[in-house]
């Protein structure tokens, strides 16, 4: 191919994923009133708009964010909560009403079942799994288990996260995989990680009738905080210090705090009004603060940004008041497999070796691993031909900046800090660490097409983590393909073979 | 409104930017060399490095430089360390808002434009770095309103 063959509009999109993500960016895509636009959506579990996160049938294990916060359009806020009250799900009386997530996946189906019954043309529903994605002269070509194979223009990746335990986790499994077998309810079991799928998992067991002892553990053994209801503070870009260090945000944010808890604001009112800016303010730290963010203030941002259910919390507390959750600052040194697992954890504060003898090792680490270790196979297919790699600080994949001005669009393999030069497919920023999170961009570049799916601020991230902290999906905006045009040849020598 | 502290701030910035990469510069040079009151510029470096944008070394090689590429950094950013939010008027910020003696702010139009109005400042001044404002060549208009004034 040669030359620029702007006559190509990219309407052709396939989505791999048909998790909560995958079906709310094909609601937003479809909103569009482009007659030849095609969208598919590829799922390989059995329903569509579930994924790892709604999947769960444990009426305790509800959303973390309030009915209000989790409407699946971006123009539309009330949206999940007018469903609610239409069926009699909810009383105005009751808000904030924190949902079953059983129920938020009911919600999601509905809203499927509705734009499959309309778009009879443009969405395609496929139940397969998807193996592997490659670039073609046109856009991409998405290989699936089956045999058979989706061509478009754009693929989009919302594969979730992981559903294998990280590297490094040897002797953990997942709660609820095929590895969880029956337990016996009074034995001890080990936790990695203390915060919101941690508090899941301690749900699902209690569920059971588990009643042995949990150990969780984590670097700083910090428990999530409770929401409560509030009123975000209203604030504006002109108000927040972009792309300074870390040290200096960090001390107008308690500034910040310090200020409104005089006036008796609730520190949630804080947070939550930064929270239209957090995907700013990450993009417009320089790489030392970013590293610094993940390093030392992410743990602390967490617990304060990811909330759970007043409820939750509750039955939590309760469980670390009583004994029944022990909850350690430290770090596991070593594991022993044996009959039981015995498990070495080095103190974080005074740095001596515990032992704890468990049956059972849950992974609940939560989503930020190093995509270049994932076991998902699409992900792989990107990764091991050089087609995709993670970003700086291994998050996720590496994506260019196609915001804003076009001279600071990253060119292919040009890009003189030598951060996204090769971005490839789409998607994912890190919503879970609570900064910045979007859906940015696709971008089959090998193929040379560049575009932009827009400004979609943040929604393709909560699939496949149980806690789905789903909340910043309002601030989602229509997704609209804004810009593309085809990179000149001399910039796809890395073309793979 | 960009008060002389901002001022000065960024064409200090732009003196350092001006510079080979790594190469340190003296305040008194940049003061001198940019009409900047060598205390002032003291205490606006200062704030600079506190917030990342500058670095210091001490001595008699001693001197600042910028701790980041000039087109990483943005406008905009160096004056919300400066100067605080950005805003046209001191009523028009949500973080440092100071009431006006003279007016009822919940009805005042004139703050409800500025709000706008601060929005459009932030979306120039993000956009635009050092980089850009430092190659930013004389302006040809001006020489020739300063010959209609003399």
């Amino acid at each position: 191919m040669t030359g620029r063959a702007n006559s190509i509009v990219p309407n052709s999109i396939v989505i791999v994923g048909g998790g909560a993500s995958g079906v709310v960016l094909a609601a937003h895509l479809l909103k569009s009133p482009n007659p030849d636009l095609r969208v598919t959506l590829i799922e390989k579990r059995p329903h569509f708009g579930q994924g790892i996160a709604y999947s769960t049938l444990l009426s305790a294990h509800v959303l973390n964010v309030s009915a209000a916060g989790m409407s699946a359009y971006a123009d539309d806020h009330g949206n999940f909560w007018r469903w609610l009250l239409e069926r009699g799900l909810a009383t105005p009386a009751q808000a904030p009403v924190y949902a079953p997530r059983s129920v938020y996946a009911r919600y999601l189906k509905e809203l499927l079942d509705e734009l499959e019954a309309r778009e009879t043309g443009r969405l395609r529903l496929i139940r397969e799994e998807s193996l592997s994605i490659s670039p073609t002269g046109s856009g991409v070509e998405v290989a699936l288990a089956n045999g058979t194979s989706v061509v478009a223009h754009i693929a989009v990746l919302a594969t979730g996260h992981d559903e294998e335990p990280g590297a490094g986790h040897g002797h953990a499994i997942r709660m609820g995989s095929d590895a969880d077998t029956v337990l016996d309810p009074e034995a001890r079991v080990l936790v990695l990680g203390t915060g919101l799928s941690m508090v899941d998992a301690f749900l699902s067991l209690e569920q059971r009738g588990h009643r042995g002892e949990i150990i969780a553990v984590s670097r700083r053994g910090l428990l999530p905080s409770p929401h409560r209801k509030g009123n975000p503070i209203k604030l504006d870009v002109a108000d927040i210090p972009l792309g300074t260090q870390l040290s200096y945000f960090v001390g107008w944010f308690r500034d910040l705090i310090r200020e409104n808890q005089k006036a008796g604001i609730d520190w949630r009112d804080i947070v939550d009004g930064l929270r239209p800016f957090n995907q700013k303010i990450w993009q417009n730290w320089p790489s030392s603060a970013k590293r610094r963010f993940v390093e030392h203030t992410k743990a602390w941002w967490d617990i304060h940004r990811h909330r759970m259910a007043p409820e939750v919390y509750g039955r939590v507390t309760e469980a670390v008041q009583s004994g029944r959750i022990r909850l350690v600052a430290g770090r596991v040194v070593g594991i022993n497999a044996g009959d039981e697992f015995t498990v070495e954890v080095q103190s974080r504060h005074t740095q001596n070796i515990e032992t704890f003898d468990v049956a059972r090792i849950y992974d609940c680490t939560g989503i930020a691993r190093d995509i270049s270790t994932t076991s998902n196979s699409v992900v792989r297919s990107l990764v091991d031909r050089g087609l995709a790699r993670p970003d700086p600080l291994r998050l996720g994949l590496d994506v260019s900046q196609l915001r804003g001005d076009r001279q600071r669009r990253h060119r292919l393999g040009q890009d003189p800090g030598g951060r996204a030069a090769d971005p490839r497919h789409l998607l994912r920023d890190r919503r879970h660490t609570g900064h910045p999170h979007t859906v940015r961009a696709a971008e089959p570049a090998a193929a040379g097409l560049r575009y932009e799916v827009g400004a979609l601020r943040r929604p393709l991230c909560p699939a496949g983590h149980l806690p789905l902290k789903g909340g910043d999906r309002q601030f989602q905006r229509p997704v609209s393909l804004q810009r593309w045009r085809l990179a000149k040849a001399d910039v796809r020598s890395d073309l793979p073979p | 409104m960009l008060t002389k502290k901002g001022k000065y701030g960024l064409k200090a910035l732009i003196h350092l930017a001006r510079l080979p990469v790594g190469q340190l510069a003296f305040v008194g040079d940049i003061a001198t060399g940019n009409n900047i009151p060598k205390k002032f510029l003291d205490a606006i470096l200062g704030e600079l490095r506190n917030a990342g944008f500058v670095q210091s070394r001490k001595g008699k090689e001693g001197g600042y430089r910028l701790a980041r590429p000039a087109d990483e950094i943005k406008i905009g950013h160096v004056v919300r360390v400066l100067d605080g939010p950005l805003a046209p008027i001191p009523c028009a910020s949500r973080t440092r808002y100071q009431r006006c003696e003279d007016c009822n702010e919940a009805t005042c139009q004139v703050r409800h434009l500025m709000l706008e109005v601060r929005q459009a400042i932030a979306e120039v001044l993000d956009q635009r770095s050092l980089a850009e404002m430092r190659d930013i060549a004389g302006d040809d208009d001006l020489s020739a309103a300063l010959k209609i004034q003399a």
